[in-house]
């Protein structure tokens, strides 16, 4: 950035009110919008965005125009279904259990024409497990979990459970030599003030010079409206490149719904009854409804930071950057100008992330290559709000695919780039480490 | 891919199909919110391993035509609160008998009954009609909490009432009819007509009037009971009140004649009015009213038992001969009032200026508080008629259309309005208001 543009920046970020965070820490803290939305029409689209969010589609035809086509094939028929309360889903605790707010990437060795991964010829990119009437299922996918224990250095020994995938009922044939990757919804709030990072900020966290052999690398994903490879920031591996194109994305591949990015059902050449499934428009989500949904998630406020005071949560911050977390999980980023949303620009977050991709070791691989992102890397996942996950969504697992049950699992699992970091936290006594989670709680 | 990566080879493997015992589907039509459901899928499955939940949702309107299609559209269970379709599948024989064991559950609560003669359908849960109110913006207008409708045209709410529009919100024609039938045809419409004139109309709604409550930008919200309880047991700052004269809406199960898996129709019907299943509706983000009375004792302290309020008077309110006048009433009430709301705000704040000023406005009242048809012209068979072919149609908000009969009554109270609003305007001209 030049230096008067700097200058400008700083200006700005005076006149700006301070945080970005809203006031309410009940079990509607994920839902609030940014404090500075007071504007009627501007909450009217706020509220229209989030009725669509909790909206349950419908299969088409219906009298319910605006909101039916829903599948043919699909996971759940609302967004609010995978990110309960805003927050994070949960991983099944057996294998009788339905995936519900987990769903499985799948993929064949290889790229698609932009280098992103190869979808299987008969199930596509993502396992659908329901279908509207008169088109069969892709299948059912099934998860046993394997205990293993990591002794820390005060002798407490900690489970660490991952999982192993099956299938059963499987209608579309055989899905054999296919990579898998099961993933919990995410949070959605604060996902306005990450797109308002500049791609810039992100190269610049990238080249900065780190130690411990952290490193971190910016995705480059195609851009569907664009035409073109971009910087990635959405997603657990940063494979999409802004908040439109992966709200139309899950729309698109959990529920089925086109839209002006993804106008083509999500139906397979070899899936013949979902080819011929009638539609429920085209698009099924309009352009207003994409940009009111966009305005929604853009505006969803992060939680305040709870017990700044506490003494217990001071010593836990110090921990937390003494051993290294803070290297990626970065606690303070500053956004640059929004291109649409004039609310989200030049603010200081907190998002506790990088964005950026880091090899993870190969405890949490998923040996699933997207884009740049190798099979190893994740993107560093923002911990703002996580202090709310257990009373919001009480049972959800932390991590990609939702192992973890606790924060410590969450810890024990980073490896790779993070494995200095981990071993400093195993080497933590029991009451440091109680800071230390003291301090992920206040988040 | 890299072929030093042993890890991988091993996903690879580790995604191998299995075949196991595949539950057997039911169809559930449903109108429920994605929580809710969730909620109860979870909790079926695991009490009933044999058997997994295909959720399909439609609104009210969009169900009915869908469970007339030839085969009831592939559904096991219709499940939901639209009193009017299970009313209307049963005269089309559209249900079987239920075939669970209803012991347990009463057939009435205050004048609502609680399930067909013939056992076909029966109400899961209930829900009551009444005031959301922020007490913090109660308290900085110096006012209690309303405990019945007049209340509600206290001078200090005026400006401060988020009123959900019934022809858009689909919970609210009822209210109307709690009103009317309460006060009667004429007190009531007057009700109306001031109330509206005096609140903002909310054109969505559940939890968007709790949000109008909860943010202060409204001190009271006319609404739902559980969009709210459950705004209160998620942490907001909003209390609920049922009126003196309230009302409940029940919502109701049915197993369709054509369903192809009724055993395991049955199961669920028998989970859902379980104590299990209704302990579920206490649920933070459900908060609906069961209709198995003994599961009350189990329930948060304060969570309001309408049998008890019953038995004590309350819920007088029937909804067996007004259900077929529901789109009527919403018909008058937008053609009347809610299509001029912002002429009619205005006229009622000049009305309430001069009463301040001491004069007398009754005049201009009556042009503003009588309703384009009285009780006898609304209880005319042939213009029901008309408006049940809307109400079978899911009360869709329609123009009105000079080309069909209903259109032409429609665009009749239109012109009422337009004229008694004038009227009204000019007598408050003379008066130099």
């Amino acid at each position: 950035m030049k230096r008067y543009g700097l200058w400008l920046l700083l200006g700005m970020l005076v006149s700006l009110p301070a945080s970005a965070e809203h006031a309410a820490v009940n079990r509607e803290a994920f839902a609030q919008p940014l404090p500075g939305l007071d504007d009627d029409l501007q909450r009217e689209r706020f509220f229209h965005g989030r009725s669509l969010f909790r909206q349950a589609w419908v299969v088409a035809p219906s009298r319910d125009e605006a909101v039916d086509g829903l599948g043919p094939l699909y996971n759940r028929i609302s967004c609010i279904a995978c990110h309960p309360k805003n927050g994070r889903g949960q991983a099944p605790a057996s294998d009788h259990e339905p995936l519900r707010t987990l769903l499985v990437r799948l993929s064949r060795p290889g790229r698609d024409a932009h280098g992103g991964p190869l979808p299987h010829p008969a199930y596509g990119d993502q396992l659908n497990e329901s279908a509207i009437p008169g088109v069969a299922g892709e299948g059912r996918a099934h998860v046993r979990w394997q205990e293993q224990f990591v002794t820390l250095a005060d002798g407490e020994r900690i489970g660490l459970r991952s999982p192993r995938l099956s299938f059963s009922e499987l209608n579309y044939g055989p899905l054999d030599n296919v990579h898998t990757s099961m993933r919990v919804g995410s949070p959605v709030f604060g996902l306005g003030l990450l797109e308002a990072i500049e791609a810039s900020t992100l190269q610049a966290l990238a080249d900065a010079p780190k130690p411990d052999g952290v490193k971190g690398r910016v995705n480059q994903v195609w851009s569907v409206e664009r035409q073109r490879l971009e910087a990635g920031r959405f997603g657990l591996k940063s494979n999409q490149p802004d908040l439109r194109q992966q709200i139309a994305s899950a729309l698109h591949g959990d529920l089925g719904i086109t839209s002006p990015l993804y106008p083509e059902q999500n139906c397979t050449s070899m899936q013949q009854d979902c080819r011929q499934a009638v539609s429920g428009g085209a698009p099924e989500l309009d352009a207003l409804q994409l940009g009111d949904l966009h305005f929604y998630l853009a505006h969803l406020a992060p939680p305040p930071r709870r017990g700044l005071d506490n003494p217990e949560v001071q010593r836990g911050e110090r921990l937390f950057n003494e051993a290294g977390c803070a290297q990626c999980h970065r606690p303070r980023l500053t956004t640059g100008q929004h291109p649409l949303y004039p609310l989200l620009s030049a603010r200081q977050i907190e998002p506790y992330s990088d964005l950026l991709l880091h090899d993870m070791g190969p405890g949490l691989a998923d040996g699933r290559d997207d884009y740049l992102a190798s099979g190893r890397e994740w993107r560093t996942a923002p911990l703002w709000g996580l202090g709310l996950i257990e009373r919001i969504n009480p049972g959800a697992g932390y991590l990609h695919d939702g192992r973890a049950r606790t924060l410590e699992e969450a810890v024990l699992w980073h490896g790779g780039e993070a494995q200095v970091a981990r071993e400093r936290f195993k080497a933590l006594v029991a009451d440091d480490r109680r800071a230390l989670r003291a301090f992920l709680q206040s988040l | 891919m890299c072929r030093s990566k042993a890890w991988l080879l091993a996903l690879l493997l580790g995604a191998a199909s299995v075949q196991a015992a595949a539950p057997q589907p039911v169809v559930v039509l449903t109108s429920y919110p994605e929580e809710m459901m969730t909620r109860f899928e979870e909790a079926f499955e695991r009490a009933n391993p044999g058997y997994r939940l295909q959720i399909l949702w439609r609104q009210g309107f969009d169900a009915l035509p869908y469970l007339r299609q030839a085969d009831q559209g592939g559904v096991d269970v219709y499940w939901a609160p639209s009193p009017g379709n299970f009313k209307r599948l049963a005269r089309d024989a559209g249900w079987q008998p239920l075939g669970v064991d209803l012991d347990g559950l009463p057939p009435r609560i205050g004048a609502i009954a609680l399930r067909d003669r013939a056992a076909r359908y029966q109400a899961t849960e209930l829900a009551g009609y009444g005031f959301a109110i922020n007490p913090v913006e109660l308290a900085k207008l110096n006012m209690p909490a309303p405990r019945d409708w007049p209340d509600l045209l206290d001078a200090r709410l005026r400006g401060r009432i988020a009123l959900p529009d019934p022809a858009r919100v689909g919970f609210a024609p009822v209210l109307l009819d709690i009103v009317l039938q309460a006060y009667g045809w004429d007190k009531g419409w007057a009700l109306w007509s001031e109330l509206a004139g005096q609140s903002r109309l909310v054109s969505r709604g559940g939890t968007l009037v709790s949000d109008e409550v909860a943010s202060g930008r409204s001190a009271v919200g006319v609404s739902i009971d559980f969009f709210v309880a459950s705004a209160v047991s998620n942490g907001e700052a909003v209390e609920f009140i049922y009126p003196a004269h309230g009302g409940l809406n029940p919502a109701h199960i049915a197993i369709p004649r054509q369903a192809r898996q009724v055993e395991g129709a049955r199961a669920f019907v028998r989970f859902v009015l379980s104590s299990e299943g209704q302990r579920l509706l206490a649920d933070p983000d459900i908060r609906k009213l069961p209709v198995r009375p003994s599961v009350y004792a189990d329930l948060p302290a304060g969570y309001h038992d309408p049998f008890a309020a019953a038995r004590q008077g309350a819920y007088a309110y029937t909804d067996d001969r007004s259900r077929e006048r529901l789109a009527l009433i919403t018909s008058l009430f937008e053609q009347w009032l809610g299509q001029p709301h912002e002429r009619l705000g205005a006229l009622w704040a000049r009305v309430h200026a001069g009463e301040a000023q001491g004069r007398d406005l009754t005049a201009v009242r009556e042009f503003l508080s009588v309703p384009p048809i009285d009780e006898e012209q609304a209880m005319s068979a042939p213009l029901l008629a008309l408006f049940a072919q809307r109400q079978d149609q899911g009360m869709q908000r329609q123009s009105a259309s000079d080309q069909d009969a209903l259109g032409r009554e429609e665009i009749a109270w239109q012109f009422h309005s337009a004229r008694q609003q004038a009227q009204a305007e000019r007598l408050l001209a003379a008066m130099g208001l």
